[in-house]
Order: structure tokens, then sequence, then C-alpha cells
């Protein structure tokens, strides 16, 4: 399904936001938005995802 | 005097550490990493970003959560509002699930200056949901007296513009901001060199904020190390007590000369 | 910083307990010195100065509250009069000559009495009045004290009570009828001396007292005036006590305006004696080191202290004053019947003391700001009510 992945259109098989964070960042702590809300870390695995979804996937930088 | 009975309290944390590091800017995250222990820093700031698919990992997690005792605040830069700021204290609590909190706010891009009332809204919202928030303003001290009273763990009022290196530019507005206020003041931003870092405890404020003075350092972790120091020679000189000012003779009359008769109980 | 809470009988709340400091050896030159010119006076400077030795310090502590005066206040000393709405008190305390027990003329002003009171007081030149009754009593209880508010407060700039302790609503409906002040002194800070001295009454309750000026703030006054009655125990301990209670009121009412008063137990007709009696120097002494470490707040020093005193505390530490004062019920239109609550020390009228003070090169302000936009602005709104001191 067709998806917005932080701003750009994205092609994914997922079909829970756990799913997509697996596809796209095996490696690290990622927190998910999805259509501007915040998915708490325990709902990643039971949230699914649907056709034209906005997706923002966050983590941590350098700041000051 | 014992540094653990003089601990900074930001909510119900308790930190020895009176100097906080910023982790942008740095050439590496490794030199950030080694700065960070050098410094013996336990309060970090970290910022949001959009993960890149194409730099997947930019190691700057993995060394600061294997290190011991340092706590992670995220901050809400890149908010334009409070509510872009309030979505990115929620966002970053699933990340770390620090309660900590730096709200950040500034529209303007060329001086970075922190707007005042976005911030205040976001910080009475926050407080509200029981975060610790630490909010970067301006050298204000009514600002920074309402954002007390609307619950926030500290105020951080800034010495001069992000970046400026200038110092302690707001030296007597902080004065006032720490007569008045009862949370932690912590001087975020402007501070170059660490005998300014050492100035601004000995004047009172609870803590300093650095960042690209070390990042931009020649050798940062040094700088960061010599931070630390300066910070705690600043505490410990103001626990101490200065010595006072020199005082100019008095040369009028005598105000006392009415009290020198018979005493009248 | 946070809420105290204080048991029934009144323990002093550790915030304000002075013990800790009383217990440090006298100051030495260098720590004197360093609190004299230190230009972030604290707890640690007050008591420094308090405890100064006087033949050394007392000159240049004179000097010091003399210029840190000029600096907020120029050379100006405001004046204010007060005005005894009642004498009935069911109160007993030791030391008042309108004590229950006490053979007294009973008497309150009427609504017409109080109109030409006040008219008087306003011919004389006065724009700030003191409005005092006693405890709550059924002939002077909040009603009576909120239509003489009202009626002050139509004729003058600023309206200040001393009465009785209030609830927050009372202490807003005061401030809503015009009320810009409430004075309230605890009189004294350990418990066990106010047991002792509050023999009966509701004013036994040491904890009710200690919280009222945050009730009057959370209600919406905009300043308090706070204060010890110095005699009744260790004045210094008092005194310390009093200085934190300001400085721990300032910082959570910050929009605050605050006021400390120098009360010593003076003689008065029921000739109660004072136990810890508090001399001239000593008392000039503690003027001084409030007005160093709290340059911005109003000290107020009444007609209890004799003329010589005041002329000389007058800009020097002290920046507001009552003049021609009468401590009986009403008697500033005509004569008065009963005793007075104290005995006043400084007899002079108001065109005597002002001749005084100009001669001292000070002016006498009768009107510190306009209240003509009170009108239409609502009051401030209520800061911050919690409990705690
Ligand atoms: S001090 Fe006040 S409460 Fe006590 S007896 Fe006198 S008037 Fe009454």
């Amino acid at each position: 399904m067709k998806i917005l992945l932080n701003g750009e259109p994205y092609e994914t098989v997922a079909r829970f936001v756990s799913e997509l964070i697996a596809e796209q960042a095996p490696a690290v702590r990622v927190a998910a938005v999805v259509n501007d809300r915040v998915v708490p870390a325990a709902e990643q695995a039971t949230t699914a995802l649907a056709e034209g979804d906005r997706v923002e996937l966050l983590t941590f930088a350098g700041g000051g | 005097m014992n540094q653990e009975d003089d601990a900074l309290v930001l909510g119900d944390h308790a930190y020895t550490s009176r100097l906080l590091l910023g982790t942008g800017k740095f050439a590496s995250a490794d030199v950030m990493a080694r700065a960070v222990a050098a410094s013996g820093v336990q309060i970090v700031t970290v910022a949001l970003r959009r993960f890149d698919r194409d730099r997947p990992d930019d190691a700057l997690l993995t060394p600061l959560l294997a290190m011991e005792g340092v706590t992670l605040m995220p901050n809400t830069s890149g908010a334009r509002n409070a509510e872009e700021a309030i979505q990115a204290a929620r966002i970053a609590r699933e990340l770390c699930g620090s309660r900590l909190v730096k709200v950040e706010i500034h529209p303007n891009p060329r001086h970075l200056m922190p707007d005042p009332i976005e911030t205040y809204e976001a910080a009475r919202v926050l407080a509200a949901d029981g975060w610790l928030v630490m909010p970067y303003i301006p050298p204000d001290p009514v600002l920074a007296k309402r954002l007390e009273e609307v619950g926030c763990a500290s105020v951080m009022p800034l010495g001069a513009a992000i970046g400026s290196g200038q110092g302690l530019a707001s030296a007597e507005l902080l004065k006032i901001i720490v007569r008045e206020a009862c949370i932690p003041v912590i001087v975020d931003a402007g501070l170059r060199a660490p005998s300014q870092a050492a100035a601004a405890l000995e004047m009172g404020c609870d803590a300093v904020l650095v960042n690209t003075a070390v990042a931009d350092a020649g050798d940062p972790p040094a700088m960061a190390a010599a931070f630390a120091q300066a910070v705690a020679a600043g505490r410990s000189a103001r626990r101490a007590g200065l010595m006072p000012v020199g005082q100019e003779a008095q040369a009028s009359s005598p105000l006392t000369t009415f009290l020198q008769g018979g005493e009248r109980v | 910083m946070n809420a105290v809470s204080s048991s029934p009988r009144g323990d002093m709340p550790r915030e304000l307990d002075p013990r800790p400091w009383l217990e440090l050896p006298p100051p030495d030159a260098r720590a004197v010195a360093a609190a004299l010119t230190t230009e972030e006076p604290d707890e640690a400077a007050f008591v420094t100065l308090v405890r100064a030795e006087p033949t050394r310090w007392l000159e240049a502590m004179a000097q010091r509250a003399q210029a840190l005066t000029r600096r907020q206040f120029g050379r100006t000393i405001q004046l204010y009069a007060p005005l005894y709405l009642s004498n009935y008190c069911s109160g007993g305390c030791a030391y008042c000559g309108f004590a229950a027990d006490r053979d007294q003329v009973r008497h309150r002003l009427e609504p017409d009495e109080i109109e030409r009171e006040l008219t008087a007081l306003k011919r004389l030149g006065f724009e700030q009045v003191l409005l005092l009754t006693g405890e709550r009593t059924p002939h002077a209880g909040f009603d009576y004290l909120l239509a003489g508010v009202r009626m002050a407060a139509r004729l003058f700039h600023e309206v200040t009570v001393e009465a009785f302790p209030m609830t927050v609503d009372e202490y807003r409906a005061l401030a809503e009828a015009g009320c810009t002040g409430v004075t309230i002194y605890q009189e004294t800070y350990d418990p066990d001396a106010y047991e002792r001295f509050h023999r009966w009454g509701p004013k036994r309750d040491y904890a009710a007292r200690l919280d009222a000026p945050s009730r009057a703030l959370s209600g919406g006054v905009a300043s308090v005036g706070l204060g010890a009655l110095l005699g009744l125990a260790d004045p210094l301990a008092d005194a310390l006590a009093l200085f934190r209670h300001v400085r721990v009121l300032q910082q959570r009412f910050w929009r605050a305006a605050f006021s400390v008063s120098f009360p010593r137990l003076r003689p008065e007709a029921g000739g109660f004696q004072a136990p810890h009696p508090v001399g001239d120097r000593w008392l000039a002494q503690l003027i001084f080191a409030f007005r160093i470490c709290l340059p911005e707040t109003t000290l107020v020093l009444s007609t209890r202290e004799a003329p010589a005193f005041r002329d000389g505390l007058a800009g020097v530490g002290i920046n507001r004053m009552s003049a021609g004062s009468r401590t009986t019920v009403g008697g500033y239109d005509g004569r008065a019947e009963d005793t007075g609550q104290f005995a006043v020390s400084d007899g002079r009228d108001v065109t005597a003391f002002c001749t005084m003070l100009r001669a001292h090169g000070l002016d006498p302000v009768f009107k510190n700001w306009d209240s003509a936009y009170r009108s239409v602005l609502s009051p401030p709104s209520a800061l911050r009510a919690e409990g705690g001191i």
C-alpha cells in the first residue's frame, strides 16, 4: 500500500507500525507519528496502517 | 563542602553536576561521547529529527544510553509554536521515556531568540501534564516567575544569543531572576569560556548548559572537562561567600547622634 | 518555597525558625563589612547586621540605610493616619488596652461618625488611611469593616485594614470594596510566648494568624504589612523570623507590595510590662538592617515612638510614617471617650510633623499613586491561592 513516509510517497507491505519500523530501522529506536497522532511505543504492534496514511518516524539527533 | 548535600534538584531528581551539555554540532558522535564522559555531566540535551534511511544509525543514542548516570533531556527545537513543541515532547517521551523536556521555541531563524508567549503556553500545558519542564527563555524576570507559577522545574534564561559566545551579556537581568526565583536558574546559550560559566555560578545561577563552546573548541573533551571544573569552582565560590567590594569613604554628617543620649526603653 | 503546615497550637514553620542562625558565633568585622556593602543581601547578611557591635557599626549602618532609602524612595516620606473604628474586642491579649478584661469605654463609630472622621482626616491632607478594629465581635464584625472600607475608598487613595484574620473570600470582598492593603502583625513568632500572651479569644490560633497575609494576597489584596510586637519575646529571634516571613512571602507573591513595621511595646493604661524590653539603639539597628537587606520594601514607623527617635530615622531606613495619630476610637473629629490602644509618644500635629520633615530635606507625600483608574479596572486577580504561610 502507498503511504506518505517522512513527507515522501512510499510503497510498503507493512500492515502495522511495528512492521514498518522493522522494515525501515531495524537497529534504531524510533518514534512513530501516524496522521499527527503519536503512537505510544506499546501500541506500535497493534496500530494498523491504512492506504494514504501520513507516517513520521523520528529519532534523536545531536542538539543543544 | 560536600557535593552530596549541594545537589541541583529538578522535580524529584537530584544531580551533583551543575553542568548540562548539548550534543549538537560535534564533529562526530565519538567526540561528543568523549566530551560527555570527560565532563561528568548527568544531563545531556538531544534534538528530534526525522529518521533517515540512508543514515540509519548516526550512533548518537548508542553511546549515550550506554553511559551510566546520563539522563537525556529532549529539546523541542524546530518547533515554531506551542502546539508543535508539545507534540515534540510527546514524541520524545516515546523515544526515551524521559519526563525532562527542554522547551525551546525560536521562530526567527536569524537570531533564534525564544518566543516567550509560545514558550509559556507550551510550558503550562506540559507542566500540567506531569513533565519536568525546562523552558529556554529570554532573561525576563517576570516571565521567569510566571513559568515558576505554572510548575516548571527550572528556567533557562539565555546569557546571550545562541552560539554568539558573548558570555553573560544579560548578567544584570539574570541577577534579578536569581534573586526572585524559587526554582533552579540555568543559564543556557551564549557562553564561550569556562570563566563565564564560573561567573554565572558565582552570581547565584544554579547551573549552566553549554554546547557550541564545547563542540567548537579545539579539543572538545578537554574543554568539556574545563567547563565542569569552572562550574564546580563557581559554585564553591558562591557557597564560600565572596569578599566585599571596597567601600568608599563616607564623608557625610553623622546620622546616629540622636541615639547617643540616655537609652529610652 | 512550599506550603508549610503548622499544628493548631502553632509550631513555627521550619523555614521561619530563627534558631539555627542564633546559634552562630557573633559576626566578625569582615562579615559585617561584607553585609554592609553586599548587593545581594540575604538572611546571613541580616543576622550579621542585627548582631553587629553597635558602637563600631551603627553609624555605618545608618549611612548605608539612608543611601538605600534615597535610592529606592527618593527624599520622600509617605504619610498615613490610623483610624480606629471600634474598640470592642473579645480578645485577651495581655499587652493590649482594648483587651476584653480591661476597664475601657467601649465604643464604635457609626456610619455618620466614620464619614465625619474620614472627612476630618481628608481635611488634614491625608490620602492614605489605616482602618483598625479589634477581634470580630457582634458590634464590629466583617460586614461592619467592609462598610467602613467602602466609605474610606470613596475618599482615600489607599485604604489599609488592620483588624482580624479573615478567609480568602473575605479578603477578596475587602479588595473589591477598595482595600489596598492588609496589615497583620504576628506579634511574636515564638509559639510559647504567643500562647502565653494571647490568653483567650480567636487570636490564640497562631497558625491562622501566621497564614493570614497569604490569604489576603491570595484574595487579591495588593499589599500586606507585617511586623512583630517587639518586647514580647527574644527580639532578635522575632526579628529574624519576621525577616524570613517577609522573604518567603515576597518570593511566592511576587506581584505584591510589602511593608514592615516596628511596633515596640509601649506603656499603656493597663500597665503591661515588656518582658524583653527593646532599647532605642537596638531598634534603630534593626531598622537599618531591614533597610539594607530589604532595599525595596516599605519600612514603617508609627507615633508609638518619640519625636527625636522618629526624626532621626525619617529617611534613614524609614520611608512611611503616621502623623498626628489618635489611638482612640475616632478622635480626629472631636474628642474620644476611651483611653486608646496604646500611648502615642509623638503628639505633634500633621503640620508640625511636615515642618520637621521639610527641615530635614524630606518631602512629605500624602498620595503615593492615583487610584482614578481603579474604577474602570477590575481589582487584581487572585494571586495564586494556596495554603501555607
Ligand atoms: S490586640 Fe487586638 S485582638 Fe488583642 S485585645 Fe487588642 S484589639 Fe483585641
